[in-house]
């Protein structure tokens, strides 16, 4: 991205500057510990249990929460009876929209404003009351107790349908929240000029985020000071977003994140329960605890929306894209959450054309908010265009991978100035990938076998990618202190969502100083004791904080350079640092081992402060992929076996080879969730309440749903412009090609085109059998 | 959140059935459904007899005449590895291999899972629907693509969710039943109710009766049995149509034939004209066809669900295909 980019994992945060970073050092030709393959830092603690999660804070007289929620996605409270609830054995606070407490404060969806009990509930799962008593049961039989009378009201559940004619308003203004089209070149001309032109609509379901650890915090007053522990992706945003509704001071608030469960996108910013569990504990004068349950979550905290697609394409038979016409459509939910956004953006920027035009509508349904889904928009987008690709390929009679070989650009063409991008690696993925693939090889053998009887048939299909965002940028202040017995401190205000941000971070300190990775102690996540950071989103904590922890270390060395001077009597220009020792440049004799340094040692400590450089100014920062993989597909009864996966990327330098290869794997598997098996369902037509708000009917893929034989090849391009790392955001990528790709394998199996996601056995032999009656 | 509840966990049969007695009273063995019903607050329930502490329930045991006696409390894993089940009948074990994970397999019962109540979403969601006693069946023009194609008669449409009684009934297996008014044996083939014959049952037990074991007839020589199953995701994935056969051989043809299936019907359902198809016949490409054409030709498929009709037929094509291609086993 470049810095004019706005990004979804910025919004609704204000987004301090941070100072300009002093001597940045150059690109890293060659590393030493940068690209190892080294265990986390906090393995152990994870797998012993050690780490302390939001979920397992458990304090002195910590009471517990429960949320009151519309079991209806439409209606209106008229009354709340909270008297029986009240009298209830543990139970010490009830609030609702009358409540005191609650008087006056706000939510924000977005930019929409609401109370924070509005008694016009828009989905299923909006709040109507909150209990705190002694014991969690204790909270969710008095919460149980409370009875509500609601008028119930006319809802929408269906997208499709939601701007109808006569069709139930989510809000007064009407169900069309937003409508965004983009356009270069002259569409018209663009399909003139073709010698094949293909339309098709795809469509893909809602997911629901799935993190391990549930939403939910603990709070607790201390006077007039608040601390909150959340299971979150960015504290800092936890507190700006909590400093507003309760209308404290920045300083009041102090909110802890260290270990998380995942978040995938729906923990970039906290809830109304945050606020509410705030509530409680100020009116009840105990810490109080509150997590949601997986199906409060499945209803509340977010999903990627559900998205129809209408692509036109136009094609030379030499393969030239000569137009790309790409309509959207897709629901926030009930408020303002980006139910279109960055759908079409693949369309805009991935391969080379001259004519595109986009539209995106963003519809009001009454169901849960979205919230940003691992590279939001991009797997929808790419499951349209990258089967439309397949599509054309086919149709001219030229190799997929050839095709997208041929479209190839090298500068961003939907930014104003079609600015390059850094690196592009999106053909050595292809390339490689189809290499290690053995893609040509694979394609006859597969064709040989499908020419002969029996109901199992096999396809291969490659998917391609750019991620948006990824190249990470200001702000960021790392702080590191070095002790005088060598060991280190580093401070930063990033959360690791279970990426292995912390791993990264000990090994570029420790790349720098000269040390063992293992005496560096990481100090992370927390709004009182380090610096601001945006929530750990878009695959840019690493390109952000990696450079950041960089020029930290190069203060923290010119600290000591200057401090070395005075026992080597020589001047600090003249002095290096190499491994744990500093040495003069004129005579190489003459050093000193950094733990020897005089002042270091009466002093005790030296500190380093490292600020984010801006990124290059006229240059866009991106990730790249392409994903293969082949499948067997049982004609009989449509069960899909999936038998290999290879993902290729190139997010530039790896800087630890496991923890790339473990978002490689988990992205593939997250995109198997997408191409086979998860899908939303409400029961549109009657209720418009949620069908499967568990693990058994919202189908995450197994363990024996993924193959064994998965690959992650990693395409590293030096990349010195980016940041002084070289290394790109990787996080999403990894995610968006894969359903794709699935689909386009299905089809060289089958013959069918699978537009509708997910491709289940359901799916499958519907198709089958309705290509069979002709 | 589990509702407020009592617990006894007695040690002898005889005061288990006491304790049944008692007003919404539950039988708890491996708790994995009857936990989940409780949380989704399926029923009433305010006490809870756990079985679990009686010992003779149970076990595997080879009994007079070559059949098998296996306790209700016998847990699925178990049955799934027992040499004695994979010998005599291999499709028993296939069909409890396939239950759910290796969790609840660990832990959930072959009673339990005999007596397991619907998975119909809107059944364990919040909908009042006919069999929790309200006056609607929300699945019926709701979001069905789960449910039965066979036996609903437009009353209450879910598919039985147990993977081990169609099999038991294609083997002609026995449950044998304790209760206040002492011991009774019910063919599995008749445990389970029909929608039209009673929408609140889900088995013929009355009240504080027990299932105390199963018992299975000694297989008969050349005995194929096998058990399949196609779902949405291959593990924790209750059946979208799935097959127990039971077929005695007589060199290349079928002597006696048993096809029961799951995932398509409120019970497990035996396919009289897949099985008549089969009978006498030698097992060729065409009768394989011809019985799978016919499992299928009475099919009165719901909106959602029309594609179980191919499923179910192409599904059990190649289980014959296979069973073919197998032999006398
Ligand atoms: C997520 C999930 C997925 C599953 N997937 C599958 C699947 O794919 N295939 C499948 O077949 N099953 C599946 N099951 C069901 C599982 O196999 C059953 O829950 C298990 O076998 C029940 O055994 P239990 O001992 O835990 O029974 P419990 O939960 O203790 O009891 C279940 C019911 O049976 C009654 N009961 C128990 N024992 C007796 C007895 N001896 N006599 C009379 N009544 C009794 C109880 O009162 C209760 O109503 C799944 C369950 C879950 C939770
Ligand atoms: S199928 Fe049966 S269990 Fe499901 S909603 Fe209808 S009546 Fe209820």
């Amino acid at each position: 991205m470049t810095s004019n980019d706005k990004i979804y994992y910025r919004e609704g945060i204000p987004v301090p500057e941070t100072p300009a970073a002093e001597n940045s050092p150059d690109f890293w030709k060659k590393t030493t510990i940068v690209g190892k393959a080294l265990p986390r830092v906090d393995a152990y603690d994870r797998v012993s249990g050690t780490a302390l999660f939001p979920s397992d804070i458990l304090l002195p007289n910590m009471i517990y929460g429960v949320i009151l929620r519309s079991p209806h996605p439409h209606a209106r409270v008229k009354r709340i009876d909270i008297a029986e609830a009240q009298k209830m054995q543990g139970v010490r606070a009830i609030i609702t929209g009358e409540s005191a407490e609650a008087k006056g404060i706000t939510w924000q969806y977005r930019d929409q404003q609401v109370p924070l009990f509005d008694p016009h509930c828009r989905f299923e799962g909006e709040v109507v009351a909150a209990v705190a008593a002694d014991t969690w049961y204790q909270a969710s039989d008095a919460a149980r107790a409370i009875k509500v009378d609601y008028e119930i009201l006319a809802f929408v559940a269906d997208y499709e349908k939601a701007l109808d004619e006569g069709a139930a308003r989510v809000q007064d203004k009407g169900n069309l929240l937003n409508e965004e089209t983009y356009e270069r070149g002259d569409i018209k001309k663009g399909l003139a000029q073709a010698d094949l032109v293909l339309e098709e609509t795809y469509h893909t379901p809602c997911e629901l985020h799935t993190p391990l650890e549930l939403h939910g915090c603990v709070a607790n007053w201390e006077r007039d000071r608040l601390t909150i522990w959340e299971s979150s992706q960015g504290v800092y945003a936890v507190q700006a977003k909590i400093a507003q509704a309760l209308a404290l001071p920045l300083s009041k608030i102090r909110v802890k994140g260290h270990y998380m469960g995942g978040g995938f996108g729906s923990k970039l910013s906290p809830g109304k329960y945050t606020v509410i569990c705030s509530l409680l504990a100020k009116k009840t004068g105990r810490p109080v605890k509150l997590l949601l349950s997986r199906e409060e979550t499945y209803l509340c905290v977010g999903n990627r929306p559900a998205t129809t697609m209408r692509l036109k394409a136009g094609i030379k038979k030499d393969g030239t894209l000569t137009a790309l016409e790409f309509e959207c459509s897709g629901p926030s939910g009930a408020y303002p959450a980006g139910g279109a956004q960055l759908v079409d953006w693949l369309a805009r920027d991935l391969y080379q054309c001259d004519h595109v035009r986009t539209s995106s509508k963003d519809v009001l349904i009454n169901a849960g908010p979205a919230r940003p889904f691992r590279a939001p928009g991009h797997p929808q987008g790419a499951w349209a265009l990258e089967q439309m690709i397949d599509a054309l390929a086919a149709e001219i009679g030229m190799d997929p991978v050839e095709l997208r070989l041929k479209n190839i650009p090298l500068r961003s063409q939907a930014r104003a100035e079609n600015p390059p991008y850094t690196t592009t690696g999106l053909r050595q993925c292809l390339e490689e990938g189809a290499k290690e693939f053995k893609w040509q090889a694979t394609l006859k053998e597969i064709r040989n076998h499908n020419r002969k009887e029996g109901h199992r048939k096999r396809g291969i299909g490659v998917g391609a990618c750019l991620w948006i965002a990824g190249g990470g940028g200001p702000p960021s202040t790392v702080i590191l202190k070095m002790y005088k017995d060598g060991s280190i401190n580093l401070n930063m205000g990033a959360s690791d969502i279970g990426t292995g941000t912390k791993t990264v971070m000990a090994q570029v300190a420790a790349e720098e100083l000269g040390v063992n990775p293992q005496v560096i102690q990481i100090e992370h996540a927390d709004t009182a004791t380090t610096q601001f950071a945006t929530p750990s989103g878009g695959s840019k904590t690493v390109p952000t904080e990696a450079p950041t922890v960089r020029n930290a270390a190069i203060s923290l060395k010119r600290a000591l350079l200057a401090m070395a001077a005075e026992d080597l009597e020589v001047a600090m220009e003249e002095l290096e640092y190499v491994g744990d020792e500093i040495v003069w440049s004129k005579d190489r004799t003459k050093k000193i081992k950094v733990t020897d340094v005089s002042r270091l040692n009466r002093r005790g400590e030296v500190i380093g402060v490292g600020y984010r450089g801006p990124n290059p100014a006229d240059k866009v920062v991106n990730p790249f992929a392409a994903h293969f993989c082949e499948v067997e597909v049982n004609t009989l009864t449509g069960e899909i076996e999936i038998l290999r996966f290879l993902g290729v990327h190139d997010s530039g330098r790896v800087m630890n080879r496991l923890t790339f290869d473990n978002q490689v794997y988990g992205g593939i598997v997250m995109g198997i969730g997408l191409g086979l098996t998860e899908c939303r369902q409400l029961d549109e037509s009657q209720t418009g309440k949620l069908c499967n708000k568990n693990w058994h009917d919202y189908k995450l893929p197994t363990a024996l749903d993924v193959p064994q034989a998965m690959t992650s090849l990693a395409v590293e391009l030096d990349d010195p412009e980016c940041n002084n790392t070289g290394a790109k955001g990787l996080g999403e990528p990894v995610t968006i090609p894969t359903a794709a790709a699935l689909a386009n394998a299905l089809y060289m199996a089958t013959g069918v085109r699978f537009t509708r996601a997910p491709i289940s056995p359901m799916a499958v032999t519907r198709e089958l059998s309705k290509k069979k009656k002709g | 959140m589990l509702p407020t509840f009592s617990y006894v966990r007695p040690d002898k049969l005889e005061q288990a059935v006491k304790h049944l007695e008692t007003e919404r009273a539950a039988i708890h063995a491996g708790g994995t459904d009857l936990l989940g019903c409780l949380r989704e607050r399926i029923m009433d329930t305010r006490l809870l007899v756990s079985i679990s502490g009686i010992k003779e329930l149970s076990g595997i045991k080879e009994i007079a005449g070559g059949g098998l006696r296996i306790g209700a409390l016998t847990t699925i894993s178990a049955i799934a590895e027992n040499k004695l089940v994979r010998d005599k009948y291999p499709g028993l074990a296939r069909g409890a291999a396939e239950v759910a994970s290796p969790q609840l397999r660990n832990q959930g019962t072959l009673g339990g899972n005999l007596c397991q109540k619907p998975r119909c979403w809107y059944y364990r969601g919040e909908f009042h629907c006919l069999r929790k006693g309200g006056n609607r069946c929300f699945a019926l023009k709701g979001e069905n693509q789960f449910h039965a194609i066979f036996g609903h008669d437009n009353i209450c449409v879910f598919s039985h969710p147990s993977d081990t009684a169609p099999v038991l009934v294609a083997l002609g297996a026995d449950v044998h039943v304790l209760g206040p008014s002492g011991k009774r044996t019910i063919a599995v083939a008749d445990l389970h109710v029909l929608p039209a014959d009673d929408v609140l049952a889900d088995t013929v037990l009355k009240q504080a009766e027990i299932i105390t074991h199963i018992t299975i007839p000694a297989p008969a020589r050349h005995l194929y049995t096998s058990y399949r199953k196609v779902r949405a995701r291959r593990s924790w994935d209750f059946a979208l149509a799935g097959a127990a056969l039971a077929l005695v051989m007589d060199g290349p043809r079928v002597a006696r034939a048993k096809v029961v299936l799951s995932g398509c019907a409120p019970v497990p359902w035996p396919s009289i004209a897949a099985e008549q198809v089969l009978t006498g016949r030698n097992l060729t490409p065409e009768i394989m066809a011809k019985a799978a054409r016919a499992a299928v030709a009475a099919a009165k498929p719901l909106a959602g669900n029309e594609y179980k009709v191919a499923m179910c037929r192409g599904m059990l094509e190649e289980e014959l295909q296979k069973a073919g291609q197998g032999g006398s086993r």
